[in-house]
């Protein structure tokens, strides 16, 4: 079944290279991640041996957050590359699905509702991300399996203007709870430790198997619903395996960091303009580029405003949205 | 497009003058001049520090933004204006529909909050915008002084502000000696993150006044520019202030969270067991003279419990 | 004129007439009927005359202007983006008024803050002119404008977080408020800084029904019916762009109506733009007169913006008829 790679036609890189190349940047971007912080005095030197406070900095706030920031980038990355290739919809990703909003519209819910106050915030979330995404996804026909590609950008739009609106009612109240809201309702890593990074590996591992297990019948479903089913895989079966690997991706996601936007709409993007559209290698590739992002951002939003740290989601819309605005431009996959 | 209300002024200040028959007078203020009237005796206060301003010279407001939350107004407060006054709803909008009810004849606004709604509360009553939450503790007395001559008692609150800067004076006495190569940092926490208040900001200043040192003014080359800096425990572990003074609006808090990490066990205030809460309302909150002298008053028993 | 429209169109007249009185007749406080009617006449006995004259009867009126004016143009973009589900938002207003809003708050917080609407304006105008010219770049179709319209809208609303995160909170504190769509402290001098303009193109908007509805017929449909696409397009969205983003300027993001109001409309008298345009007009003022109106009431002295109202009673409803017609939606 080698045509479905030679479809899309193959990567514009040499493989080697390129694989190569990602490395560099992923592991560049950990190291970027690892020597900024709080702490002006430990700093890249101190990563070989590090001693005294430059140890328990390094070990217990920096490392678990460099993880947490590597396997957040895996998550998303793959969970926006699934949607896409499972709902032959090259815009499905949390940020435009509205599940960012969604997540938003559950905390804020949980913070200025009493009827909500014994549900853990992050619950809370989940259930709001979940219920937008659900919400778009019908209003897009997705269960009916005829998505409309336009109905869904709107749908997310419509659903996450109205998440919006109620999660703005906080603002009106008092400054202490629209301070509560719009830290938790922007992606932030800044209190990471080692529980949550081993949440996220538990779900994010398997979730790099699943989809890699997964990466055939993706492929078939990038030549039509017809040709895929001729060829013996159910595309419904595909859709829905899809579906929930997506959803766990990005419901642990959440509930460990908040709302990160972008990073699974505009990792595959990018990596399927480096790669080709052959999803064995897709999976991969855009793992390790969601990594790499979100290292990057991490680095990026511990010095953009210092001393003062700008939450991680922030930095990663910042260089997400203008990349995605240059693509609808330009790109012509998109429009 | 025409945004300027050309006639509006004309027209305020005809409703004005039908509503102060008496010997009005010129306030400058944030946004303007207003004719105020000679001896007001219905205000309405729209943020925390002018009822502290009213109850200074024991003037009792008919109305406040006590945000809908009657506690708000704390006891010290209480026990001078009474319990009389009206709730108009929230510092950030206030409803001028029970404002306009209560036919006040001064209002004391906020620049930050109130400049958009500066006009139709001119059409209610003489009204007044001083900036109260943008500056510091000395800021917060001068307007003191402001408030006194916009509510016809002068001459009480500057007898006031006397009496209050020889208390503070006692205090800072008390303090200074003690205070002496400390660095203090206050700091107020919700469930998601610490926000520590810098040197520039109310309560940074009166540490400062205090005679503490502050660690986030010696960072290499960075500078704090904001009011309320957002930290994280490595920020925290390098500013590492002695006393680290926390009011909490949750329980239990994003702090209490760092208990038993390395990092946080190993913080200068965390070893020496000088972590000490403080209430989040009064300090972050109020400001004006009461509240300051609250604020000095709990720092005076801390230290004398540190000994 | 169908039989549908000629009964819809009054009952609209009638409603909205009574959700006026209503919305004259409630607030924080309470106010006798007798003492309503004196103010407003003038009349001997007890008045009421900043509450009823200054305060609801200016916000009432803005409310049917500005709700008026957000419903038309969101007619007028589904209509050009040939999408049911396009609204206002997706040429841009609400993010980019948001942040010039913002931004200018945080740059020249006196300046801003004293401006505010006309900032406002600037950056509705200023984010619809820039996807317009984006889309421009390539043969320009509906999908294009939409998606283009959507990136530049998430840029925007990219900058606006970075600002709430970074920004102290109480420094924004205004422009918050404004952000969720409110008719608190409006008075006469909003409305007669806003109504000319809006009546003038809510007019104008009205009288173009029947250039929409050769839009609607699609782009060589209509050029071969000998119409300009291009140029009617940019006055149409130029139209649309304008009524919305003065009504956003002066009441905030009340995002939902553009969106919802047409929609509905389109339920009760069908897509002829002649009667679709005058019913959404009604239904998008009737939507914010309530809304409004009901966030007075609810818990006083206490305002709940009416941005939050209509989000909140408006998009169970959207989402119902949504999904049980989905196959009218896509015009």
């Amino acid at each position: 079944m080698s045509h479905s790679v030679t479809a899309h036609g193959a990567g514009k890189l040499p493989r080697g290279l390129a694989v190569g190349l990602a490395l560099a940047v992923l592991f560049s971007g950990a190291l970027f991640s690892l020597a900024t912080g709080g702490r002006s005095d430990v700093g890249l030197t101190d990563l070989w041996a590090p001693e005294g406070i430059a140890a328990t900095v390094i070990y217990d706030t920096r490392a678990p957050r460099m993880f947490a920031a590597t396997l957040l980038g895996l998550n998303l990355s793959l969970s926006g590359l699934i949607l896409q290739a499972a709902t032959r919809n090259p815009l499905a990703s949390p940020a435009i699905l509205g599940l960012n909003q969604g997540a938003a519209l559950g905390l804020s819910l949980g913070l200025v509702l009493p009827l909500f106050s014994g549900v853990p915030l992050q619950v809370m979330a989940l259930v709001g991300a979940f219920g937008a995404g659900v919400v778009t996804f019908a209003i897009s026909g997705g269960f009916t399996g005829r998505m409309d590609s336009l109905r869904l950008v709107l749908g997310g739009v419509a659903v996450g203007a109205f998440s919006y609106a109620m999660v703005r009612f906080a603002f009106t109240l008092e400054d202490e709870l629209a301070r509560s809201v719009v830290r938790w309702t922007v992606g932030d890593i800044t209190d990471i430790r080692w529980p949550a990074v081993r949440r996220l590996a538990l779900w994010g591992l398997p979730g790099l198997f699943a989809a890699l297990a997964l990466s055939q019948r993706l492929n078939l479903m990038a030549l039509g619903q017809a040709s895929a089913q001729g060829l013996g895989a159910d595309s419904r079966i595909t859709l829905l395996l899809g579906t929930l690997i997506a959803a766990a991706l990005t419901g642990v996601s959440v509930s460990v960091a908040g709302p990160i936007a972008f990073v699974g709409l505009v990792v595959p993007h990018l990596a399927k303009l480096l790669f080709g559209g052959d999803h064995r290698i897709l999976v991969p590739v855009s793992a390790l580029l969601g990594a790499a992002l979100m290292l990057y951002a991490d680095g990026v939003s511990k010095v953009l405003t210092a001393p003062v740290e700008a939450p991680v989601g922030v930095v990663v819309a910042l260089i997400g949205a203008p990349w995605f605005l240059w693509q609808t431009v330009f790109a012509r996959d998109l429009s | 497009m025409a945004y300027t209300f050309k006639l509006l002024p004309v027209f305020s200040a005809a409703l004005i003058a039908l509503a102060s028959p008496v010997l009005a007078r010129d306030i400058t203020h944030e946004l303007g001049t207003t004719d105020v009237p000679d001896d007001p005796k219905r205000i309405v206060v729209l943020e925390f520090s002018y009822i502290d301003a009213l109850a200074s010279v024991g003037v009792a407001p008919v109305g406040l933004a006590d945000d809908g939350k009657r506690d708000r107004v704390i006891a010290p407060y209480i026990d001078v204006i009474g319990d009389d006054w009206v709730s108009v709803g929230t510092r950030k909008t206030p409803s001028l529909e029970i404002i306009a009810s209560l036919q006040p004849d001064l209002i004391i606004a906020d620049k930050t909050r109130h400049t958009a709604a500066y006009d139709t509360l001119s059409e209610i009553a003489p009204t007044i915008v001083l900036d109260s939450l943008g500056g510091d503790y000395h800021a917060s007395v001068a307007q003191m002084a402001a408030i006194g001559t916009a509510i016809g008692k002068s001459v009480e609150m500057e007898a006031r502000i006397t009496a209050h800067k020889a208390t503070m004076a006692e205090y800072v006495a008390q303090i200074k000696p003690k205070a002496e190569g400390i660095a203090a940092q206050f700091g107020v926490t919700n469930a998601k993150g610490l926000w520590l208040h810098s040197p520039r900001s109310y309560n940074g200043s009166l540490l400062e006044m205090f005679g503490f040192d502050s660690n986030m003014e010696t960072a290499d080359g960075a500078v704090y520019e904001k009011v309320y800096v957002p930290t994280t425990l490595e920020q925290l572990s390098e500013i590492d202030p002695d006393l680290l003074l926390v009011g909490a609006y949750a329980d239990p808090s994003f702090v209490d969270g760092w208990a038993g990490e390395t990092l946080y066990e190993n913080l200068t205030s965390v070893k020496a067991d000088q972590v000490l809460p403080v209430t989040a309302h009064n300090w972050s909150r109020l400001r004006g003279m009461l509240a300051a002298e609250m604020t000095a008053a709990d720092v005076v028993r801390i230290m004398d419990a540190l000994e | 004129m169908t039989r549908r429209a000629r009964i819809t169109l009054p009952s609209l007249v009638l409603l909205l007439t009574l959700a006026f009185v209503w919305s004259l007749s409630v607030g924080a406080v309470k106010i006798p009927a007798s003492v309503i009617i004196n103010t407003l006449f003038d009349l001997d006995g007890d008045q009421q005359r900043f509450i009823i004259n200054r305060s609801r009867l200016p916000r009432s009126l803005l409310a049917v202007l500005t709700g008026g004016a957000m419903a038309l143009s969101g007619v007028i973009v589904q209509a050009l983006l040939r999408n049911a589900l396009a609204s206002p938002k997706i040429i841009g207003i609400n993010s980019g008024a948001a942040l010039a809003v913002l931004l200018g708050t945080s740059l020249a917080p006196d300046l801003a803050l004293a401006w505010l609407p006309l900032v406002a304006l600037l950056g509705g105008t200023l984010a619809a002119g820039t996807i317009y010219g984006l889309s421009a770049l390539r043969p320009m179709s509906p999908e294009r404008l939409i998606l283009v319209g959507i990136a530049v809208g998430l840029v925007c609303d990219a900058g606006v977080d970075f600002i709430m995160v970074t920004a102290s909170t109480f420094e924004i504190s205004a422009p918050l408020v404004w952000l969720t769509g409110s008719l608190w402290a409006r008075g006469w001098q909003h409305l007669s800084a806003v109504w000319p303009f809006l009546s003038l193109l809510s007019a104008l908007c009205l009288c173009l029904f029947f250039r929409l509805d050769l839009m609607r017929l699609g782009t060589s449909q209509a050029t071969a019916l000998g119409v300009n696409v291009r140029l009617e397009r940019f006055v149409l969205l130029a139209i649309a762009t304008l009524l919305a983003s003065i009504s956003v300027s002066v009441v905030g993001v009340i995002g939902f109506v553009g969106l919802m109001a047409p929609h509905i409309a389109r339920q009760l008298v069908g897509g002829r733009h002649g009667v679709l345009l005058p019913t959404a007009m009604l239904i998008g003022a009737l939507l914010v007169v309530l809304a409004d109106a009901t966030g007075r009431v609810l818990v006083p002295p206490l305002e709940i913006s009416a941005g939050i109202l209509t989000a909140l009673f408006g998009a169970p409803f959207f989402v119902f008829i949504l999904l049980t017609s989905r196959m009218e939606t896509r015009e």
